[in-house]
C-alpha cells in the first residue's frame, strides 16, 4: 500500500470513529454540565483579563488553580487598597470556579465591608463622593453576592450572608429604603434556612429581621410564635421582639405582666427592656416597651434618677453623619 | 488456527506486551523522572500555607486550605501527567531508533502492534505510578490537615453550645472537602486524560519525524481539544445562528478529529466540593479507553509497514 493510500485511509478511519464518538461526546458533556460537574464555557471577557498564559492553563482543564493564583492577587488588591482592580479579579475568580462560596463571599465582604470602610473614612475625596463611593461599594457586594446565590441555589451560607449584609445596622442607610432592605434580609434569611442546611440562628435572623419591617408585624408574629416554641430559640431578643409585637397586636395587653411571664422575674424582666430600650441603631420595634418599663419601675421601686428613662440615650450613629463633615 | 494454537498466541501477544511494556517503564523510571515527586511534595505541603485572613465565620475556618490543596495538587498532577504521557511517548520510538534497540526487536518474531502496545503500556504504567504517588501523598496531607480543621471546628461548635444537628451539619459539610472516593475518581479522570494523550502522542510520534514535532503537535492538539465542545455545539446549534456551509463544515471536521477534552474537567467540580458519581466515572473511562484502543490501532496502521 502507498504511503498516500495509508494516509488517506486512516484520514476516513478518525472521521469515522469521529463521528461515531460524536453523539455519546455531546450527550456526556450535556450531562455532566446539567448535574453541574462541569462549568460553562469561559466567557471571553475572562479569558481577557486573566491574560493569554492563564487562559491556556485555564483552558488546560485548571480553572481552579487559576482561580487560586487570582485570589492571592486579588489579595496583593486588597492590601493596596485598589478596590476597583480587586472587584474586576473577583468578578474573573467567579467565572472560573463559580461553585466555590468562599470567592463569592469574600468578594462580597471586600466589596461591601472593606472598600465601603475605606471611602467611609477616606479624608481625600469630597463628602458627596464619599458618601457615592460608600453607597455603590455596599450595593456591588450585594450585587455579587445575589449572583452568587443564582449560581448556587443550594448554599445556606450565601443566602444568610447576604441577610446579615442587608440587616447590618452600619450598612442599611445605603439602600434608601430600610424596610425594603429589612423584607429582602428575612428573605434572604428564609431561602437559606429553606436549604435544610443552614445553623439554627438563620431562622432567629429571619425573624429579627422580618419584626424591623412596617406592615409585616402579624406575619413576624406569627413566626416569633413558631420559634418560641423550641427552647433553644428562646434569646433575650426573641423574647422581646415577641412582646413587642403582641402588644402591637393588641394595645391593652399588660406588657409588664407579660414580660415578667417571659423572664420569669421583675428584674430580668426590666434588664433586658431596659436593654432593648437602649438599642436604637437597630431600629427595632418598641411599642409597649415604654409603658412596661415604667410599670416595671413602680414594681421594683426604681428612683427617678435610676430610672432608664433618666438615662442619656446612646447617641445615634449614622453613616450619613460623617458625610456631612 | 486450531482453539489451542489461537490460546497460546494471545497468551504470547499479552506476555509479549508486559516484557516490553516493563522494558519501557524501567527505562522510563532510568530517566530520573521520579524527581518530580519532591517538586510534588514542595506543592502538596506549600499549599497549606495559603490561609489569607478571611471574613467568614468561626465555622468555616481553615476550610479554603483544604480546597487550596486539593486545587494545587491536583492542578500539579494534571500538567505533570500530560507533559509526562507526551513527552515520554515521543521520547519512545525516536529513542529505540537511535539505540537502535527498536532493530533488534523488530528483527524478532515480534508483531508490530504488541511492539507498539507495550511501548504505550509502559508509558501509562509510568504515569499510573506517578499519580498514585501523588494522590497518597496529596490524600496524607488533606487528611492530616481535614481533622486539624475538624478539631477546631468541633471545639468551637462545644464551646458555643451547638445543637447535635448543627455540629453534624457542619461536620458534614467540612468532610466533603477532605479526602473521598469522588477525589480519587478525580485523580482517575486525570490518568484517563494523560492516558488520550499518550496514545495520540504514540500515534503522532509513528509518522513524526523527530521528538519536538511529537511533542509540539500534541500539546496543541491538548489545547485544541479544550475547544472541541465549542466546535461541537457550534456545529449542532449551526442553522440558527445562520453560519456559511464552509464554517459548518470546519466545525464539523474539527469535532470528529478532535477529542474532547472539556469533559475530564469535573475535576474543578471535585475540587470545589461536589460529588463524582461512579456512573459518570465509567463513563469517562469508556471514552478513554475508546480514545486510547483506537489511536494504538491507527498508530500501528501508520507502523506496520514502515521502513527503517
Amino acid at each position: 500500500m502507498k504511503n498516500w493510500q495509508r494516509y488517506g485511509i486512516l484520514a476516513v478511519a478518525v472521521l469515522a470513529f469521529g463521528a461515531v464518538r460524536l453523539p455519546f461526546e455531546a450527550r456526556l458533556a450535556e450531562e455532566l454540565r446539567t448535574a453541574g460537574l462541569t462549568p460553562a464555557p469561559m466567557e471571553i471577557g475572562t479569558r481577557d483579563r486573566i491574560g493569554q498564559t492563564s487562559t491556556a492553563v485555564a483552558l488546560g482543564g485548571l480553572r481552579t488553580l487559576v482561580a487560586t493564583f487570582m485570589n492571592l492577587r486579588a489579595f496583593s488588591y486588597f492590601q493596596e487598597q485598589r478596590w476597583d482592580d480587586l472587584m474586576e479579579t473577583f468578578d474573573t475568580i467567579v467565572d472560573l470556579a463559580p461553585r466555590t462560596r468562599y470567592y463569592w463571599e469574600t468578594g462580597a465582604w471586600h466589596s461591601a465591608y472593606n472598600a465601603a470602610s475605606y471611602y467611609l473614612n477616606d479624608s481625600k475625596l469630597p463628602a458627596l463622593r464619599r458618601r457615592e463611593a460608600w453607597r455603590a461599594s455596599i450595593l456591588r457586594g450585594r450585587a455579587f453576592l445575589e449572583r452568587g446565590i443564582r449560581n448556587n441555589p443550594d448554599d445556606w451560607s450565601l443566602a444568610a450572608n447576604l441577610g446579615f449584609l442587608l440587616s447590618d445596622s452600619n450598612k442599611f442607610t445605603a439602600f434608601r429604603d430600610p424596610d425594603e432592605a429589612f423584607a429582602a434580609a428575612a428573605e434572604a434569611y428564609r431561602r437559606s434556612a429553606a436549604t435544610g442546611t443552614a445553623l439554627p440562628y438563620v431562622r432567629r435572623a429571619e425573624f429579627y429581621s422580618l419584626a424591623r419591617v412596617a406592615g409585616k408585624e402579624k406575619e413576624a408574629l406569627a413566626l416569633a410564635r413558631s420559634l418560641f416554641a423550641e427552647q433553644q430559640n428562646r434569646t433575650p431578643t426573641l423574647l422581646i421582639l415577641l412582646l413587642v409585637l403582641e402588644a402591637h397586636e393588641n394595645p391593652e395587653m399588660d406588657a409588664a405582666a407579660r414580660a415578667i411571664e417571659l423572664f420569669d422575674t421583675p428584674e430580668k424582666a426590666h434588664e433586658a427592656l431596659a436593654g432593648h430600650w437602649h438599642r436604637i441603631r437597630e431600629r427595632f420595634p418598641i411599642y409597649g416597651v415604654a409603658g412596661a418599663l415604667e410599670s416595671l419601675e413602680k414594681t421594683l421601686k426604681i428612683p427617678k434618677d435610676q430610672s432608664i428613662f433618666s438615662q442619656p440615650m446612646p447617641v445615634p450613629f449614622n453613616p450619613e453623619d460623617l458625610f456631612s463633615k | 488456527m486450531s482453539t489451542t494454537a489461537a490460546t497460546a498466541s494471545r497468551g504470547s501477544h499479552i506476555s509479549r506486551i508486559l516484557v516490553i511494556a516493563r522494558h519501557a517503564f524501567t527505562q522510563l523510571v532510568r530517566m530520573k523522572v521520579f524527581y518530580f515527586l519532591a517538586v510534588f511534595a514542595v506543592i502538596a505541603i506549600g499549599s497549606n500555607f495559603f490561609d489569607l485572613p478571611q471574613h467568614e465565620g468561626p465555622e468555616s475556618i481553615g476550610v479554603n486550605v483544604l480546597r487550596s490543596i486539593k486545587s494545587w495538587s491536583l492542578g500539579t498532577m494534571t500538567l505533570f501527567s500530560v507533559v509526562l504521557s507526551i513527552v515520554a511517548t515521543a521520547l519512545l520510538l525516536p529513542k529505540d531508533v537511535e539505540d537502535r534497540t527498536l532493530y533488534t526487536i523488530l528483527a524478532k518474531p515480534v508483531p508490530r502492534i504488541d511492539y507498539l502496545a507495550g511501548k504505550l503500556l509502559g508509558v501509562l504504567m509510568l504515569v499510573f505510578v506517578s499519580l498514585a504517588l501523588m494522590d497518597v501523598l496529596m490524600t496524607v496531607v488533606l487528611q492530616i490537615r481535614s481533622t486539624m480543621v475538624l478539631e477546631q471546628q468541633m471545639e468551637m461548635a462545644k464551646s458555643l453550645g451547638w445543637p447535635p444537628e448543627a455540629i453534624e451539619s457542619l461536620k458534614a459539610e467540612t468532610m466533603v472537602h477532605g479526602p473521598s472516593w469522588s477525589l480519587q475518581g478525580a485523580v482517575f479522570a486525570v490518568f484517563l486524560r494523560a492516558s488520550i494523550m499518550a496514545s495520540l502522542a504514540l500515534l503522532i510520534s509513528t509518522f513524526s519525524s523527530s521528538t519536538l514535532f511529537t511533542t509540539i503537535i500534541s500539546f496543541l492538539i491538548y489545547f485544541i481539544g479544550h475547544f472541541q465542545a465549542d466546535m461541537r455545539d457550534a456545529y449542532l446549534q449551526a442553522g440558527q445562528a445562520g453560519e456559511g456551509v464552509f464554517a459548518r463544515l470546519v466545525t464539523l471536521i474539527l469535532s470528529l478529529v478532535l477529542p474532547d477534552f472539556q469533559i475530564f474537567n469535573v475535576i474543578d467540580a471535585v475540587i470545589e466540593g461536589q460529588a463524582m458519581p461512579l456512573l459518570v466515572v465509567g463513563k469517562l473511562t469508556l471514552v478513554g479507553l475508546y480514545y486510547a484502543l483506537f489511536f494504538t490501532v491507527a498508530s500501528w496502521f501508520v507502523f506496520a509497514e514502515k521502513e527503517f
